[in-house]
């Protein structure tokens, strides 16, 4: 007797390693995974060594805030506050409506330049006497710039050219200028119109000097300033001779915007055990992910055999009937079945032409000839409840004989 | 190394410490130094897991249907006592339970764990690993590991279809005559002489015997005996699709027992791909051919031999069969005809019965078959078995919307082409049996035993 057997292993056949019904370990030791991972282990050393000193040796830089003149990344205006300062124009950095007023107090003519007014206090900025300008889309301008009429849409921000008197604009040429568009009031000067009306730069007298507004500040940052002649017109805007109170946007909010009695915020309100608990909670949710995740041996994965059902064509090509509305195939279908089982009962040979077999059928069941003519070889069904009739009638001949 | 659910609490424990406590900062310090340690602790005094041995017994022989039991043994010579769960990983389709049990093994003593297996298809199933979780004193870390305890059980055809054979053979006995038969008929060959009795036809008397037995003596007559069957098996693409019922629950599917994530399945049951059922068929044939005297030889094929038993004896057919049959799958690929045809013609050298069981799908049979089929039908006597399918039938019968219509009509476009592609087998003077899935074992049979006493073989 020879029996050839498929690979897939002869039943309970011994197979390399233990011996039938023995046994043996594969987890790895100690050792055998220190020596599989080592490699692994050492280049994650070696990657957060490099990390850490990349880190330490990295320097810091200071504060970074759009419109800053001590920022040096492309949103900061330090270039401009050097540009000033080489030209001898004293640049002080404020940060509150305290330290401009304390400037202003100083006496002598001062430009205030505002870039940003989130956490100060309009009315108290707005009595400060003197130049002003004022860049970008700023709260209370109102108060600030009265007189001047905000466009409700923003314009893009692109190259535009003056078109005005104003000497700072028109010696300084195409800049780029957009955001906020306005409306001067009565004797200002408005240039670089906007897209849809009004200007993106007002200039006009007010509080005892020349308030300035422009729609986006973007022209005074290190990225743009030496493009057009944006580097020409913030000289100009900001002048020379006076010094300049650069008000920018605080690093954190101010005392007075905080929670608590001394302007402490939320997390230093709360009592120190809180946050020790937060972590001692992601300690303890560590340790739950640590035993649910660890499996119980190995997954076990299975090659399946296919599940598909033999009838998945046929109800494919009904479908496919169905969507084209192919009646005529449905009949043929239909009518090539009835044919084929009603021959043999009536006696034919599965040769048998259309008439025999409707010559046939007509004496068998007393139907109309033409009828039983139409049914099994007509036109197709004009429509689908024709198609259903059809196939009643199909069924209702066979019936009939099958019953006589 | 593994965690438990205890350490977890004593860490979930540590929270309410932390949050309490008058110095948050040192609490937490401690709880961690404390879990810490606690869990060296236990991975320290825990019985080690790698020196157990581990022993297997039991079944690896089981029809699909049947329970198997399978034994392990686990020996603990290592110095502590092990204590914790273990699992015998086996695959989803032999539904091995428990999935996990529970273990405790004193030092130097050895404990049994008895899985039992319901597989849910045939083939051959094998335990992946035994894996332990041994828990230390505290209950808050454990060891675990792993260990290759290799076992396999064959899960056999169920060969359902037997229920069938006390009364073909009772037909069968029928047509060998327990009483041999006087009359000489086509299919029947010399048995013995015996003594004439009164009512004996005159016609069988052999004169020559008489004359030298000085008694009348007559002939008599048996059918033909010792004539060659061969199976085959088409594992091809088209005997992957699923006919019928299932008659065992979930054979063929997933293993549903353990699965909480296994969904229901809205569709039907997709039921037994079609080489089950012919392998039931085939099974019947076998048994039945071989108590009428036959030699039966069975080959799988689609595009190579997947098996094949020539010359088995009586008494050791079946149980080669289904052990040979047990590993088969259907193969998603095209069958090779015209290799099948030439892997018939060089095994069965002399004249035989060719039970082919594939599918009478006239596509496939076009392009595979039918032109390699008169070198075969020449040689041998060719028997086409073929499964048909339930659902199509029920379609050809719907009536009432125009998509019942529809359906009905591509049904019976299918059911046409394959009355025509059995009709041109016929032609070709091949026989045909198409049947459905419950009943094609007992149709073959009836087939085999009306070309036996036609004397065809």
């Amino acid at each position: 007797m020879s029996v050839v057997i498929p690979p897939t292993a002869a039943p309970a056949g011994p197979q390399a390693g233990p011996a039938p019904g023995g046994s043996q370990p594969t987890s790895p030791t100690t050792r055998s995974a220190w020596t599989a991972s080592r490699m692994i282990v050492l280049l994650g050393a070696i990657l957060i060594l490099v990390a850490v000193i990349g880190v330490l040796i990295a320097p810091t830089r200071g504060p970074s805030r759009p419109l800053d003149p001590a920022d040096t990344s492309l949103a900061g205006s330090k270039a401009l506050a050097e540009l000033l300062r080489s030209r001898g124009v004293q640049v002080d950095r404020v940060d509150s409506v305290q330290a401009a007023s304390d400037m202003a107090a100083r006496g002598g003519n001062r430009l205030l330049l505002i870039t940003d007014t989130t956490y100060f206090d309009e009315d108290t900025l707005s009595r400060i006497p003197g130049d002003r300008l004022i860049v970008g889309d700023v709260f209370g301008l109102q108060t600030l710039a009265p007189g001047v009429r905000t466009h409700p849409e923003a314009t893009r921000t692109r190259s535009r050219e003056p078109q005005c008197q104003l000497p700072a604009a028109r010696l300084a040429g195409s800049a780029y200028m957009g955001g906020r568009a306005f409306d001067a009031p009565a004797g200002g000067t408005g240039c670089y119109p906007a897209t849809g009306g009004g200007h993106t730069l007002v200039s006009y007298p007010n509080a005892g000097g020349v308030t300035t507004v422009v729609g986006d500040g973007s022209f005074m940052t290190n990225l743009h300033l030496p493009e057009d002649g944006n580097a020409a017109l913030a000289l100009n805007l900001i002048g020379s001779g006076r010094p300049v109170t650069w008000l920018i946007r605080p690093e954190r909010p101010p005392a007075t915007e905080l929670p608590g009695e001394r302007g402490q915020s939320m997390y230093e309100l709360m009592p120190d055990n809180v946050r020790w608990t937060v972590y001692m909670a992601i300690i303890a949710v560590a340790v739950t992910a640590l035993w649910r995740g660890r499996r119980l041996g190995p997954v076990v994965a299975e090659r399946l055999p296919v599940i598909v059902r033999a009838a998945e064509t046929v109800e494919g090509r009904g479908r496919l009937y169905r969507a084209r509305r192919a009646r005529q195939r449905a009949a043929d279908s239909l009518r090539a079945g009835t044919i084929d089982r009603l021959t043999p009962r009536l006696g034919l040979t599965s040769g048998a032409g259309p008439q025999e077999v409707v010559a046939a059928l007509a004496a068998r069941t007393g139907q109309d000839s033409h009828q039983v003519g139409a049914a099994l070889y007509g036109q197709p069904p004009a429509d689908d409840a024709a198609l259903v009739a059809l196939a009643g009638y199909l069924d209702f001949i066979e019936r009939q004989v099958s019953e006589l | 190394m593994a965690l438990t659910g205890r350490a977890g609490l004593v860490a979930a424990l540590g929270i309410v410490v932390v949050l309490l406590a008058p110095q948050p900062g040192a609490a937490l310090a401690g709880v961690c130094l404390l879990l810490a340690a606690a869990i060296v602790v236990d991975l320290v005094f825990a019985g080690a897991v790698r020196p157990l041995r581990f022993h297997r017994s039991g079944d690896t022989l089981v029809r699909l249907g049947q329970r198997a039991t399978v034994e392990l043994i686990v020996e603990n010579p290592g110095g502590r006592r092990v204590r914790g769960v273990l699992r015998d990983a086996w695959p989803p389709s032999a539904n091995a339970t428990p999935r996990t049990a529970a273990l405790d093994v004193p030092k130097g003593e050895r404990r049994k764990i008895v899985v039992t297996l319901d597989p849910t298809r045939r083939g051959d199933r094998s335990s992946v690993a035994v894996t332990v979780r041994s828990l230390g004193p505290l209950g808050l870390a454990a060891r675990q590991g792993s260990h290759r305890s290799p076992w396999t059980v064959r899960v056999l055809p169920p060969f359902l279809s037997r229920k069938h054979l006390p009364s073909r053979l009772a037909r069968l006995r029928e047509l060998e005559g327990q009483h041999p038969a006087l009359v000489r008929g086509q299919g029947t060959e010399f048995d013995s002489l015996r003594e004439y009795v009164i009512g004996d036809d005159v016609r069988s008397i052999d004169w020559r015997a008489t004359a030298r037995r000085h008694d009348v003596v007559v002939r008599t007559w048996r059918p033909e005996r010792d004539r060659r069957v061969l199976i085959v098996l088409d594992t091809g693409r088209t005997s992957a699709g699923r006919v019928g019922d299932a008659p065992i629950p979930m054979a063929g599917a997933t293993a549903g027992g353990s699965g909480l994530l296994v969904r229901p399945d809205p569709r039907p049951a997709p039921g037994w791909p079609r080489l089950d059922w012919s392998m039931d068929a085939a099974l019947l044939l076998a048994a039945l051919a071989a108590r009428a005297g036959d030699q039966v030889d069975f080959l799988a094929y689609d595009r190579a031999v997947r098996a094949w038993v020539a010359g088995a004896s009586r008494t050791e057919l079946l149980s080669s069969l289904v052990n040979v049959m047990a590993p088969i799958e259907a193969e998603l690929i095209e069958a090779d005809s015209q290799g099948m045809v030439a892997s018939i013609l060089s095994r069965a050298k002399r004249r035989c019965l060719v039970v082919l069981l594939t599918d009478l799908n006239s596509a496939s049979l076009d392009e595979g078959l039918m032109p390699v089929l008169p070198q075969l039908s020449s040689r041998h006597l060719v028997l086409v078995a073929g499964v048909s399918d339930p659902r199509v039938a029920a379609m050809a019968a719907r009536r009432g919307s125009a998509e019942d219509v529809y359906d009905a009509a591509a049904a019976e476009h299918a059911q046409l082409e394959r009355r025509r592609i059995t009709a041109r087998l016929r032609r070709h003077g091949v026989e045909v049996v198409d049947a459905l899935p419950e009943d094609i074992a007992p149709a073959l049979a009836d087939a085999y035993l009306a070309l036996k006493a036609a004397g065809r073989l």
